[in-house]
């Protein structure tokens, strides 16, 4: 491992001296990208932090938290926030590992079928917003389509009820972010041994069983990160229901922005900017924790 | 199993398209075909009108430049800032490389909106909200991991035996560099910049927070799409997304090059 030089300054001749100078050059690369990521995500989330336990007054406090849990509209953010990540990491996984499934098999006549599922990841999100507005709008395509082919005579309001809106955010983020799940258990079937499949056929597996009992618990990690990539970024979700339900669907990231930007008060959205960061944190963790032990118990 | 595959992967790739295509459609069709209870599917005329008047608003061009200067500007400080880091931690034994990449990842799962608001405090003092270097050094944090992320991949891809013969034949760190290293890892180099720049092309909630006035090309897109204008919303958005398409297809071709299994070898 050890190289002759460090970072390609072979000055000193002394192992201690050479070692000193290959870790100053190693310092010197890793400093400045370490420093500027800290100043500008650690140190606004710790200030923020702060921020949330004080009071526009500037005294120390929880007041901050106890307007919000008041607020009625906090409780229905938190509500959403977990409704939408719940429904669509369902449908990404569900979406993804099919799509993922049916191209691991396919062999190379499949990659443009690939390249093809793979266009929505590059969308803007704000450009997914304004297609799936015109898909799901009350004249849009889904209700014209669903018309033509008889299933419903009048339209459907597809924003108009919370569940409704619910839905519609949830299939617009799986519609960009499937692409995604798809591309980590892909990754993930390829890294499975050829050999277990046909040592499984030889014994009589059927290809329930195979999927089963080899692609399944083999396919855990790739889930795992899936999971944890994905969900973090649903429990951040921002444009989508901004954009899609204007303030219909208030979720905790859209909470924070209307309490920052349109009240004026840096306190309370710091105080929910915070809480969905523990719930992001504690989400995090335990998975970990719960994927962590399922590894020792098999 | 098998017989379902191709149906499946069709309707996928439908899924895949349709919004799209809606789009598109949108950004071309008489009013007449739209603005009814019954759209049309395929369009029956095709009219250049909704573009003539996004073209001649005067609205786009500046939030284009806007988001073309930070995107670009992001994509050179990520690759500056990333690429000793990458070069550095290649270095590193694999657990601390591994560590510290999975470092620089936990700070992408911070929420947004808890970073933003302190960054937009800071830049209204320093002069810096609205303006394209404040967003660019704003849309960094996020680009950073990815860029560090590809680029260790890249350079630890490259064999240990070529840089060490390239230091034995007499070159120096920069000379290594730039004749051996770089060239080597350039699919990854570029993968990285690729990525950086859609990132920063398409961020939004930074950009909500630190604009007031000067719109990048989402907060446009959002600004048409809250005014209620399909027509002008679809042509903005299309407008949008032809760079992206761009750039994925060579963003396909890059990454097939790369491996990005070198960040664990």
């Amino acid at each position: 491992m050890r190289r002759p030089y460090a970072l390609g300054l072979p000055v000193f001749h002394t192992p201690r001296l050479r070692s000193l100078t290959r870790y100053a050059g190693l310092c010197l690369g890793l400093a400045p990208l370490t420093l500027y990521l800290a100043a500008l995500t650690l140190v606004p989330v710790v200030s923020t932090l702060l921020l949330s336990l004080q009071t526009p007054q500037g005294e120390w406090g929880l007041g901050a938290y106890r307007a919000i849990t008041s607020h009625y509209q906090f409780g229905e953010a938190v509500a959403n926030t977990l409704l939408v990540t719940a429904l669509g990491l369902s449908l990404e996984l569900a979406l993804g590992l099919a799509a993922a499934l049916a191209l691991a098999g396919g062999g190379a006549a499949l990659g443009w079928v690939r390249v093809a599922l793979l266009v929505p990841l590059g969308v803007p999100t704000i450009v997914a917003a304004s297609a799936m507005l015109y898909i799901f709008g009350t004249a849009g395509y889904l209700n014209e389509v669903l018309y033509r082919l008889g299933v419903i005579d009048l339209p459907i309001d597809w924003t108009g009820s919370r569940w409704r809106a619910v839905v519609t955010v949830a299939v617009a983020d799986a519609w960009k972010v499937t692409p995604l799940v798809m591309l980590i258990l892909l990754a993930g079937l390829q890294a499975i041994p050829r050999q277990l499949y046909e040592a499984a056929r030889t014994d009589g597996a059927t290809p329930w069983q195979q999927f089963a009992r080899i692609t399944l618990p083999l396919l855990r990690p790739a889930i795992t990160m899936a999971l944890i990539v994905r969900g973090v970024d649903a429990f951040r979700i921002f444009a989508l229901p901004l954009a899609l339900t204007g303030r219909n669907l208030p979720v905790l990231s859209t909470y924070a922005y209307v309490e920052y930007l349109e009240y004026g008060n840096p306190h309370t959205a710091a105080a929910s900017s915070t809480l969905l960061l523990l719930m992001i944190l504690m989400a995090v963790a335990a998975y970990l924790k719960l994927a962590g032990r399922e590894e020792v118990l098999r | 199993m098998t017989s379902l595959r191709g149906p499946f992967l069709l309707v996928m790739v439908l899924f895949a398209a349709a919004p799209l295509y809606g789009l598109l459609k949108i950004s071309l069709s008489p009013p007449a075909e739209v603005m009814t209870a019954h759209p049309t599917l395929v369009p029956h005329g095709l009219t250049g009108r909704h573009w003539q008047r996004v073209l001649d608003s005067g609205q786009i061009g500046a939030p284009l430049r806007k988001s073309l200067l930070v995107a670009g500007g992001a994509t050179v400080l990520a690759l500056l800032l990333a690429g000793p880091a990458a070069y550095s931690l290649v270095q590193l034994p694999l657990r601390w490389r591994y560590g510290i990449l999975t470092g620089l990842f936990l700070c992408r799962m911070l929420p947004e909106v808890s970073v933003a608001m302190p960054i937009a405090v800071v830049f209204l003092r320093w002069g810096l909200m609205d303006t394209a270097l404040g967003l660019t050094l704003a849309h960094l944090p996020m680009a950073l991991p990815v860029a560090a992320w590809v680029l260790t991949a890249a350079f630890g891809n490259i064999p240990r035996d070529v840089e060490e013969a390239a230091a034995l034949d007499g070159c120096n760190l920069w000379r290594t560099l730039a004749y051996v290293i770089i060239p080597l890892a350039l699919p990854g180099v570029i993968v990285a910049a690729l990525l950086v720049w859609l990132l920063s092309w398409e961020e939004f909630v930074l950009a909500t927070y630190l604009t007031l006035g000067d719109k990048t090309m989402p907060l446009q897109v959002y600004y048409y799409l809250y005014q209620g204008n399909a027509f002008v919303t679809a042509v903005a958005a299309v407008i949008m997304t032809a760079p992206v398409l761009l750039l994925s297809a060579l963003l396909q071709r890059f990454i097939r090059e790369t491996s990005l299994a070198g960040v664990v070898r």
